[in-house]
């Protein structure tokens, strides 16, 4: 292909590209329709500027391999501005964003495919593009040319205008949440709010480690409720050897007194009522289909043969116990084990208010067959909500924060109950069980008010991180495999 | 900061136009140009430089 025809080409790009949308956004969303960029916006916008621009290098001195390489470069760099700019606003509920938008869709979520779009177009001119086309003195444009450089020259003009209107000279730069667009110089508002200081973070509000009990305080006396009554610790016994990994929760079957037992390599183990032997186990395979995370931290028993596990991040297993498995089914979900079990389910439990916190521990609600987690408070996000999901389809169908019932008080006006990270949860008669490993401190929540109604400190826990109900004791699983009863 | 920039560019582009000879001098002010925007959307978007989203 001759080049004259990609340079006439060029130019109808560059003159399109200066109408819509370096043109349009100012002259007409801006002046006509009152619409500002926020910060972010503005940097989009500019650099789509500069890919025009570097067009216009091109027209006027010829495909020179920095032109077109910049322009790859500022094409890539606005595919990431795109997609970072869009999500922020990419996971809310329909229709909701920010400022106008064109197609159905808001004006920022169109930069990352514009700018894909250039990458695209620059390509398919560098395949058209005759060997050596490269000159080494500027060329005439033509009128093409020179009408798209004209009117790239007008469209930034109005960009210049807007720019100091809407963010000011130097050091002002744009803002987060701009208000919309005026020509009196009463409204402008010039900002220098983005040049405070703020820490740099790779991964922003989601930067935050899987939750540990190393470090928490076991001391009820110091935890947030004042004048806790103290439970002594009764009899101790020790789980049945041969679990692999470190036990993570447990929970019983009140028909049959079984327990399942969960550990920290993604084992899950049914044991006699005298917690004495291993019935059966599996280890779960955690890396396909369904992230099963660094560990299971859950489980329930949801009748008397099926039990759920749960990982840290709200992903869950449902396990049926069987007579014999079907070995060829089975491997494909787990790595060991399994000849008693046949996995029927792998999903996530999606919550709102929890979403960005980890769960420790899992219970079951016969009473309304549904399953309930407790968030545990990370560095980030500190936060004690009770969610629960339907058995039915395993969706979200309550949330709430516990709310502190009659008789009970904080210790201090700065504590909250958000302080408590719990590591086992049971039921009983309507009240959720809700074992604490910071401050040693049982809370019994009342389901149908969402009020804590009591809380007891524990004496003599280390490091627990299951709860289990029997009628005459609560049941406390410590990592090290000893089970604490402590008397109801 | 912004109006600097499209200022930077609308001269650039004047350059480009009508000042061939300047070849050099443009392209100097559009590395500039493409270097503030993308400090100026690192300033913006710092707190969480990869989207802000579950990973």
């Amino acid at each position: 292909m001759r080049n004259e025809p990609l340079y006439r080409l060029l130019a109808a790009l560059l003159l399109l590209v200066s109408i819509a949308p370096i043109g349009v956004a100012a002259w007409w969303l801006g002046f006509a329709h009152g619409e500002s960029p926020c910060v972010l916006c503005w940097q989009q916008r500019t650099a789509m500027t500069l890919v025009a621009l570097c067009c216009a290098f091109i027209l006027r001195f010829g495909p020179r391999p920095r032109y077109v390489g910049l322009a790859l470069l500022i094409s890539a760099h606005g595919i990431y501005m795109g997609v970072r700019h869009s999500a922020l606003h990419w996971a809310r509920d329909v229709g909701q964003g920010f400022a106008g938008e064109f197609f159905g869709a808001h004006t920022y979520t169109w930069s990352a495919f514009i700018f894909w779009v250039f990458v695209v177009a620059i390509g398919l001119l560098l395949m058209a593009m005759r060997d050596g086309a490269a000159t080494a003195e500027p060329r005439d444009p033509g009128p093409l040319g020179r009408l798209a450089i004209v009117v790239f020259l007008f469209a930034v003009a109005g960009n210049v205008a807007q720019a100091f209107t809407s963010t000011g000279p130097p050091p002002y730069m744009g803002q987060s949440d701009p208000v919309r667009f005026s020509f009196d110089p009463k409204t402008w508002i010039w900002s220098l709010e983005e040049w405070e200081p703020a820490a740099i973070s790779l991964r922003g509000r989601y930067a935050f480690a899987s939750p540990s009990i190393d470090g928490l305080d076991a001391d009820p006396a110091r935890g947030p409720l004042r004048g806790l009554a103290r439970v002594a610790a009764g009899s101790r016994t020790r789980i049945a050897a041969g679990l692999d990994g470190t036990p993570a929760d447990f929970a019983r079957d009140p028909a049959s007194g079984r327990f399942a037992v969960v550990t920290g390599r993604h084992q899950v183990a049914v044991l006699d009522a005298d917690l004495a032997r291993i019935e059966h186990s599996a280890r779960l395979d955690p890396g396909y289909s369904v992230d099963l995370g660094r560990g299971l931290v859950g489980v329930a028993w949801v009748d008397a043969t099926t039990l759920v596990a749960l990982t840290e991040s709200k992903s869950f297993a449902t396990l049926a116990e069987v007579e014999r498995g079907d070995a060829a089914k089975n491997w494909r979900h787990f790595l060991a084990g399994g000849e008693r079990f046949e996995e029927r389910a792998r999903g996530r439990f999606a919550t709102v208010r929890a979403r960005m916190n980890h769960v420790a521990a899992l219970a079951f609600d016969p009473a309304r067959p549904s399953l309930l987690t407790a968030s545990v408070p990370n560095a980030r996000h500190r936060r004690l909500v009770v969610s629960r999901f339907e058995r039915s389809d395993m969706t979200l169908a309550e949330e709430f924060l516990p709310a502190l019932g009659p008789g009970l008080a904080l210790a201090g006006e700065a504590r909250s109950l958000d302080e408590y990270f719990v590591t086992g949860l049971a039921i009983a008669d309507g009240r959720l069980h809700a074992l604490s490993a910071a401050f040693s401190t049982l809370l019994e929540i009342d389901l149908a008010t969402r009020e804590v109604v009591a809380a007891r400190g524990l004496d003599g826990l280390s490091r627990p991180v299951g709860l289990a109900l029997r009628d005459d004791a609560w049941l406390v699983l410590q990592e090290d495999g000893a089970v604490v009863a402590f008397p109801r | 900061m912004e109006f600097l920039n499209f200022v930077l560019i609308f001269v650039t582009g004047v350059l480009v136009l009508r000042r061939p000879d300047k070849e050099a001098l443009a392209f100097r002010l559009l590395l500039f140009c493409a270097a503030l925007t993308v400090f100026l959307f690192f300033v913006g978007s710092r707190t969480s430089v990869l989207p802000p989203f579950n990973y």
